[in-house]
């Protein structure tokens, strides 16, 4: 499911990340999902905090999850906000509850899959895309259609 | 409010608000400045507080002659309006200041570079939007507005008749941008920006200024307008500002907020005469009527679609036509609009008869507020 970065197309948003956010793309990039975790309490804590909401703890280190979750909501955006998303429009922007903890969310794109095909609560599963030499990024697809 | 002064609201104005007007922030501020004192029979020395999102509060008080000020608050990213018009109502109350100017200043045109910038903390997460394409409050409008039609027995067409009944109020509103006969027809012809959520639920960007007076009970006797009361506020905060990752997306923080506000007075749902509830995008408007209540859960869509916010329907709500046509005024124009409806004949043709208790509410999601008026 990855495509290969074409370097004739705009560059990506600008983005900032810094130390706390750091260990989630370096695992991307060798197509990984990992998000922080308290390794006090056991939350998981997406998006990156320097501190556990839960028990206050700055013990907090970024462990893999299993990609796999399913549909809350679903968008399909059909306007170009950024040249970069120009021939991608429309796309499909989601929140996908992960398997490891109720109401863990991450934000992603569903991708391998029509709008008019998705159901709220499907069940989906990570893969990775780069969107140019320095960039992958986690996205979801309808679970077992990577077999 | 329980405890501290009674508050008034005594005067209320706009700038001229319109499309890429080419008047910057000081130039609006001083208009909906000026307005609203001689709205309320004031003069620049009667003011000792200002509070604004948008502009700062300290140049905008030297520039008017609110000088010197002894009270002032700058708002950030907040639940729009409703932010500087609780602190103002709230410093007025404990007695920090006695008469007290709130502000919502806007310009439409670098909003989006705005919205990208982000302050410090959404600068940092951003990184977990943009990459994806997701770039706009659209986006998470859309996201909100499917989970909504998913759970709720709301259709496109309850959408359609939102945009529909609002229009029809702004027709009745010399002050709205947007006045032109609307149909069930177009609102379903115009394009998906990110579907479910189409052009007409989103608010229409303009260039506007506005601003609110609130000064003590014993002032407001002496003063031009009919004092209108605050009775109670509510603010709310359960998430950080990622609306896109918002565990419940159809109970959000309105739930809550409106929690506190009723905690706060005698009054309650059944009393009010009319609702102006936030409508940056439609779906946020029938998440506030099921947060009060006034529909079964779920049911919002078909109390609108059955002519419940209308004029004569069971709660008069949006009556100046709301953001999606008086233009993008962050919450401004329904603390305005309630309280033209609670002083009696200033909303002209979609004046609320005997309007004595208006509830506006502003924002969704991870944060909003809320506050109830009074007409005596």
């Amino acid at each position: 499911m990855t495509q290969q970065a074409d370097l004739a197309r705009p560059a990506p948003p600008e983005m900032v990340i810094d130390a706390l956010s750091a260990p989630f793309w370096a695992a991307a990039r060798e197509r990984r999902l990992e998000l922080q975790r308290c390794q006090d309490c056991g939350l998981f804590i997406h998006l990156p905090r320097p501190v556990c909401r839960r028990c206050g703890s700055f013990r907090l280190a970024f462990e893999p999850v299993s990609g796999r979750g399913s549909v809350y909501s679903y968008t399909e955006t059909r306007r170009v906000f950024h040249p970069f998303f120009a021939d991608r429009v429309p796309y499909l922007l989601a929140s996908i509850e992960l398997a490891e903890q109720a109401d863990l969310r991450i934000l992603s794109n569903l991708v391998g899959i029509a709008e008019p095909d998705v159901q709220f609560g499907m069940a989906v599963e990570v893969t990775f895309e780069d969107l140019s030499p320095d960039l992958t990024i986690p996205v979801f697809v309808p679970a077992g259609s990577l077999a | 409010m329980r405890g501290g002064r009674r508050v008034a609201i005594v005067g209320v104005g706009y700038s001229d608000a319109g499309r890429r007007t080419g008047l910057s922030e000081r130039h609006h501020a001083a208009q909906a400045a000026r307005a609203a004192l001689a709205d309320a029979g004031l003069e620049s020395a009667d003011i000792d507080g200002l509070t604004t999102w948008g502009g700062n509060p300290i140049d905008f008080a030297h520039m008017l002659g609110f000088s010197p000020l002894r009270w002032h608050l700058d708002v950030g990213i907040s639940p729009a309006f409703i932010s500087p018009a609780i602190h103002a109502a709230h410093a007025v109350a404990s007695g920090q200041a006695d008469t007290v100017v709130a502000m919502r200043v806007i310009l439409q045109q670098p909003s989006r570079a705005n919205l990208w910038a982000g302050g410090t903390g959404m600068a940092f997460d951003a990184q977990f939007q943009h990459p994806f394409g997701d770039l706009m409050p659209a986006q998470w409008a859309g996201l909100l507005t499917n989970r909504y039609l998913h759970e709720s027995d709301a259709t496109e067409e309850d959408f359609a008749n939102f945009a529909v009944t609002q229009r029809g109020y702004a027709a009745r509103n010399p002050e709205a941008l947007m006045r032109e006969p609307m149909t069930v027809e177009d609102y379903l012809a115009a394009p998906y920006i990110s579907k479910p959520l189409r052009l007409l639920d989103c608010d229409y960007p303009c260039d506007s200024g506005a601003a609110v007076i609130f000064t003590t009970e014993e002032r407001a006797r002496d003063l031009r307008q009919k004092p209108v009361f605050v009775e109670a506020t509510g603010l709310s905060a359960n998430h950080d500002m990622t609306f896109e990752l918002l565990p419940d997306m159809v109970r959000t923080s309105p739930v809550h907020c409106l929690q506190q506000l009723w905690s706060n007075t005698d009054l309650s749902a059944a009393d009010l005469d009319c609702a102006q509830l936030y409508d940056g995008f439609s779906v946020i408007t029938l998440q506030w009527l099921e947060a009060l209540g006034v529909c079964e859960p779920g049911q919002a869509g078909p109390f609108v679609s059955s002519g419940g916010t209308s004029l004569t329907g069971a709660l008069p709500t949006n009556t100046d036509g709301g953001a999606c046509n008086v233009g993008r005024r962050h919450g401004a124009n329904f603390c305005i609009e309630a309280t033209r409806q609670l002083r009696g004949g200033q909303s002209g043709e979609r004046q609320v008869a005997d309007a004595e208790v208006a509830i506006w509410a502003n924002a969704v999601g991870p944060f909003s507020g809320a506050m109830l008026l009074t007409g005596s």
